[in-house]
């Protein structure tokens, strides 16, 4: 079998970034005051291009096509900045949970109010794309990747030490170019329930457990799940994650996006799930920050 | 298009908590702003939704069974609409093509007598970005609505919400007042053209029977449940600032009679409530053009 056609020409293969390895047996570090897992929540902060296709639709036209501009779903997400963002927050202020805050870097100069409510309150940035956009479709990753680091070190007096690519998606090379641009961690590779460490051609880079399966846009807008489902499974998740970190720490993610979660009838069960997590003592709501100098601590 | 205008352009990213709250007469919290949309699906064209897709995935000329699940709610599902509001006193706005006017006299007729506010929706059921003279359209359509009520409507939906990048000023210059395409708040917003600004209000991609049902394939019973978690948020934050419900229903698709009934146990649910206000399009145009002391109506 010859490998060679088989290669990128750049990067690496995932199996040459990560060995597999079973969770079993695995030692992790203790969480401090007796900690038995840590959630963290992940709001997605978007910019949505009216000249280009939406990333996502609501509404199709009627009799199918692509029609520019697409204004019902255009304004459909741009409510969540407008209106669905504020009703969140009051839930994560109730909580007192700090949010790592993925936002595209064009939608920090887009939505300031949003930057700042984020800032007043200690909110981790990561980077999360400077556009909303396949990263394989940019034409310079690296531009890209170091123009978002500018742009949230600017705007939020630190340098972001997360990525989560827009839709996670990455290039071959994404994890070198991230490592080389000083980033500490990334959240695309959601294969484990801990972090584990990557190599790169430089040096390694860890990778923390975020969610496909507790996100608003995989529940809502592809399985079309009803609004209950939200919270009903972020329990059952949380109820598992929380019974098998009987053996060791563990990381559970939850993920919104202001479109989805903040629509009038989808917040309850938000406010619901977070109520339920927070309602145990040994859980504790971090940052992606938090979770990488805890991880790292050895 | 040679430099088109941006939504961007027409007005500027405001978040909701920066605003001073709007109040609504008597106290009330919230609006409730029904709207049933009637379309002409023309037989020779491709179908606007497919409830039964085509077995070879091709839609074949004519859609029998795609064209009769529309027909229905035009035979036997407005019916069921007309009773309930009559019941229940209210006058919905009605989205309607402005061939319906034409091709289903009954029915318009119908809405005419109870009462209903008339709004257009272009002349037949279709993208607006297909249309070869947009502004033609737009006058025939308002044309017709016009002379069918004797009043020019204020209101305006593009057929799916759509628009281009001139449509705003093409829907001004006829004489347009409000548009519902802009789903991008609880609050009207105004916007700019270059004829005039314009008035968006709150209509809904979230709680409208054709993305519930046909795109997201929801059980008949989640309409009832989805409005009923909507309205008891906006309901809650209604008593901080006036807030806008809007239910947008297709005769097709909520006129069923498997899904009638959770249409009904909303408005019974809704009935259950103090400071309710059930209001068409233009009512909430001129509360929120009073409201804000803008004057864009001419009278």
């Amino acid at each position: 079998m010859n490998d060679a056609a088989k290669r990128p020409a750049v990067g690496m293969l995932p199996t040459e970034r990560i060995d597999y390895s079973p969770i079993a047996g695995r030692k992790v570090p203790k969480l401090p005051g007796g900690g038995r897992m840590l959630v963290w929540c992940i709001v997605n902060v978007e910019e949505w291009d009216i000249l280009s296709p939406m990333p996502r639709t609501v509404l199709t036209p009627p009799a199918g096509g692509a029609p520019s501009p697409d204004i019902p779903n255009w304004a459909w997400h741009e409510y969540g900045n407008r209106v669905g963002f504020w009703r969140m927050l009051k839930v994560f202020d109730e909580f007192k949970v700090p949010v790592t805050l993925a936002i595209n870097g064009s939608a920090i100069a887009a939505y300031p109010q949003i930057v700042q409510a984020a800032n007043e309150r200690n909110w981790e940035f990561i980077g999360h794309g400077f556009t909303q956009r396949n990263m394989q479709k940019v034409e310079d990753e690296r531009a890209d990747i170091r123009r978002t680091r500018e742009v949230i070190t600017r705007v939020s007096g630190k340098p972001p030490r997360g990525w989560l690519g827009p839709g996670l998606t990455e290039t071959w090379e994404t994890p070198d170019l991230l490592a080389e641009e000083g980033y500490d961690y990334v959240c695309d590779w959601v294969l484990d329930d801990q972090p584990v460490w990557l190599k790169t051609r430089t040096r390694p880079i860890l990778n923390i457990p975020y969610t496909q399966e507790c996100n608003d846009v995989a529940m809502m807008l592809i399985q079309h799940h009803t609004a209950a489902e939200y919270f009903e499974r972020a329990r059952d998740q949380f109820e598992q994650i929380y019974q098998d970190a009987a053996d060791g720490a563990r990381v559970m993610a939850l993920v919104q996006h202001p479109y989805i979660v903040g629509a009038p009838h989808r917040l309850k069960y938000l406010r619901q799930a977070i109520a339920t997590m927070a309602a145990r003592k040994d859980v504790l709501f971090w940052t992606g920050a938090q979770i990488v100098d805890w991880f790292m601590q050895e | 298009m040679p430099n088109p205008t941006l939504p961007r352009e027409r007005t500027a990213y405001s978040a909701i908590v920066d605003r001073p709250p709007l109040k609504l007469p008597g106290g009330a919290r919230l609006v409730f702003w029904t709207i049933v949309n009637l379309e002409v699906w023309d037989i020779g064209k491709p179908m606007a939704r497919q409830v039964l897709p085509a077995p070879t995935g091709q839609p074949m000329l004519p859609d029998v069974p795609n064209w009769s699940w529309h027909e229905y709610g035009m035979r036997v599902g407005v019916w069921r609409f007309f009773d309930l509001f009559r019941r229940l006193s209210i006058r919905p706005t009605l989205s309607i093509n402005a061939r319906v006017c034409e091709d289903y006299v009954r029915v318009a007729q119908e809405a005419k007598d109870a009462g209903w506010e008339f709004m257009g929706h272009s002349y037949e059921q279709g993208p607006i970005h297909k249309e070869a003279d947009q502004a033609a359209m737009i006058a025939r359509a308002m044309g017709i609505l016009e002379k069918f009520t004797g009043k020019r409507p204020v209101g305006w939906l593009g057929p799916g919400l759509t628009e281009t990048y001139e449509t705003p000023e093409l829907l001004a210059a006829a004489g347009v007042k409000y548009i519902g395409d802009w789903v991008y708040d609880d609050e009207p917003t105004t916007i700019e053209t270059a004829n005039g600004p314009l008035v968006t209000l709150p209509y809904s991609v979230e709680l409208n029977d054709i993305p519930m049902m046909i795109v997201q394939h929801h059980e008949s019973d989640y309409l009832s449940k989805r409005a009923i978690d909507q309205f008891d948020r906006l309901y809650a934050e209604g008593a901080q600032r006036a807030k806008i419900l809007a239910l947008a229903i297709h005769p097709y698709i909520s006129g069923q009679p498997h899904r009638i009934k959770y249409l009904e146990q909303i408005y019974d649910y809704v009935a259950g409530h103090d400071g309710v206000l059930h209001w068409n399009g233009e009512q909430i145009l001129d509360w929120y053009l009073a409201q804000t002391n803008t004057a864009i109506r001419a009278e």
